[in-house]
């Protein structure tokens, strides 16, 4: 790999680098919401760099020729193995065109978020223990994340699920024989350690898989409620298409549209 | 053949740089060949079957983001490391690091381990330092002490282990204690049984030279490294998305029954995974059929072991290194963590 080349190569990694962490926020699709700022400077510094190189090595079609100053022409710096410097930069690891698939993925067709493929084939993200459970809102059906309300579901001996609506988001998880699971993927670092939270759905046909959903509905009454032994489903009375979340890895409460007439 | 101290001292002889350019191209030939073939491959399978289906089938789609986003996810680190060996390489006396280690390499094996702390950030930043080090005349036990712990005993990593296994500090503990004894253990192995003409380091950046730039020398010592580790990464994230997809994580359960087998076959998840040592601990967390100590030697294995890790290695000191480092380490984490498992856990 020519040094030209090499410079081109940083400058392309550095540009894609930036166009899912600065330019947008496709990134989210790959790793977590802390590593962002860590991306822009990455890309920023790639982008440097490969200008730094471009300006002092020319580009693939476009070389410089340095002359009358210490450092030599391409040729000569390849020729000067056996003295001097020991090594030369001029012919690069030929490994690094490797880099170039990613950053064109990156550049031109950012692969989709994990869906329900992942989802159905994770392991299931442990919920914590949770001390104590705030009351839910009085009026209209209560917004939660899945974690929230799989722990409800588990853990709460006062059982505040019990009659109650929610509302819960997530996107769509065909299951076996038309039954449908209401799931969220959680990621601790990035998309190579993805979790899988799931809510099984009752009473609706399921929309195709991986489309984004809120539904509204009540706990699905099965196994003793506040117990291990209650089911993790819904029945659902409602549900409404939402557009996939910028940040698809963050277990968030739904926002409740405008109060509907029968929620009153 | 020659030792590392002809690789450190005296890079410019022709016999040295020969043979290690040679291996250095054939290894960078077979990748591009294995690429093209591959390609042909999925051109011709793409033919055969339905292209579009295939292209479009879900767990093609989620190789494709997870083998993304372990690329992605590494950069920063990557970048890091390459910027300090970089700059260790161009700026850094030449034997500045032997004199703060102690001067028996017995002793600065441990040294070492322990000062794997400063370093904080995954795996993918200590490989090009620990390459670094041993360019600066660091003993290469000491440099490969150094790699093994660094991702496993930062504070991060501590921390993430205490967030992911709330009210059990007696995790962090046996992580810390089977990573430093993991790593002192190889890097004294090393001393006793290793072999300097495994190590085929390509014989870049070898200091600062008169007469050139300091800041010419480390941006091109640092834009070779960072292509050629990031190649090798790229490498790396493909083979673990391959496991990452195709695993299926049922057969999680039908090794968590028995005791040795479950440390042993989660030590092989954590290499075929290859999740973030900052990561790793939610992940253990998670498996919760298993004992305390697999899951244990799952999180000292990870960051030790893993397929982009050996990727990376054995584009920064040689295949012939890699295998057999990769292997011994692997053996001697999970005997590390059996044994610190049942004693603290």
């Amino acid at each position: 790999m020519k040094r030209t080349v090499q410079a081109a190569l940083l400058l392309l990694t550095g540009a894609g680098v930036l166009r899912v962490s600065l330019f947008s926020d496709i990134c989210l699709r790959y790793v977590k919401e802390g590593l962002q700022p860590f991306l822009i400077v990455s890309g920023v510094a790639l982008v440097g760099l490969g200008l730094i190189g471009a300006v002092r090595d020319g580009l693939p079609c476009a070389e410089r020729r340095r002359s009358g100053d210490a450092h030599r022409s391409e040729a000569a710096y390849a020729h000067e193995g056996h003295e001097g410097h020991g090594h030369d930069h001029s012919h690069g690891p030929r490994i690094a065109w490797l880099l170039l698939l990613p950053t064109l993925a990156l550049l031109f067709f950012a692969p989709p978020a994990l869906g329900s493929y992942t989802a159905a084939r994770d392991n299931a993200k442990v919920v914590e223990d949770y001390s104590r459970f705030e009351p839910l809102p009085s009026r209209g059906p209560a917004p939660l994340s899945l974690t929230e309300f799989i722990a409800r579901a588990q853990q709460d001996d006062r059982q505040s699920l019990m009659g109650r609506s929610v509302l819960l988001a997530g996107f769509v998880t065909p299951g076996k024989g038309g039954a449908w699971d209401l799931t969220r993927l959680l990621v601790a670092c990035c998309a190579a350690d993805s979790q899988s939270l799931t809510v099984t759905m009752h009473g609706v046909k399921a929309p195709p898989a991986d489309t984004w959903v809120k539904v509204t509905g009540t706990w699905h009454p099965e196994g003793t409620l506040g117990t291990a032994s209650a089911a993790i489903a819904l029945d659902v009375t409602s549900l409404q298409r939402i557009p996939p979340p910028p940040s698809p890895y963050l277990d968030r409460v739904p926002v409740s549209n405008s109060v509907s007439p029968e929620a009153g | 053949m020659h030792n590392t101290e002809e690789l450190t001292d005296r890079p410019q002889s022709e016999q040295v740089v020969a043979p290690v350019h040679h291996a250095h191209h054939r290894l960078g030939r077979s990748a591009v060949v294995v690429g093209a073939l591959s390609l042909l491959l999925l051109v011709a399978l793409g033919r055969l079957f339905d292209a579009d289906q295939w292209l479009t089938h879900p767990g093609f789609r989620a190789w494709q983001t997870i083998c993304v986003a372990i690329a992605v996810q590494a950069l920063p680190f990557l970048l890091l490391g390459t910027v300090i060996s970089g700059a260790v390489n161009a700026f850094v006396p030449a034997h500045a690091f032997s004199r703060i280690l102690p001067r028996n390499p017995a002793l600065a094996v441990p040294v070492a381990s322990a000062a794997g702390v400063v370093l904080p950030g995954c795996e993918c930043a200590s490989v090009p330092v620990a390459g670094s080090l041993i360019r600066r005349g660091v003993t290469p036990a000491a440099a490969f002490a150094f790699l093994l712990s660094a991702p496993a005993v930062n504070p991060i990593v501590l921390a993430s282990t205490a967030v992911a296994f709330p009210g059990s500090p007696e995790m962090v503990a046996a992580r810390l204690t089977a990573s430093l004894a993991t790593s002192a253990a190889m890097g004294w192995m090393w001393l006793k049984l290793g072999r300097s003409d495994w190590l085929r380091m390509p014989p870049r950046h070898t200091g600062h030279k008169d007469g050139h730039s300091r800041w010419e020398e480390f941006r091109l010592g640092f834009q070779h490294d960072f292509l050629h580790a990031g190649g090798f990464l790229v490498l790396g994230a493909m083979a673990a998305a391959t496991f990452n997809v195709t695993v299926p994580r049922s057969v999680l359960e039908t090794f968590s029954g028995s005791a040795w087998l479950s440390v042993l076959f989660l030590a092989g998840l954590a290499v075929v995974l290859a999740v973030c040592s900052e990561a790793d601990a939610f992940v253990a967390a998670s498996l919760t059929g298993f004992s305390p100590t697999a899951r244990l030697a799952f999180m000292v294995v990870g960051p030790m072991v893993d397929l982009k890790l050996i990727a990376l290695q054995a584009g920064t000191f040689g295949r012939a290194f890699a295998v057999r480092f990769s292997t011994a380490t692997a053996v001697t984490a999970v005997v590390c963590s059996a044994l610190t498992g049942w004693w603290l856990l």
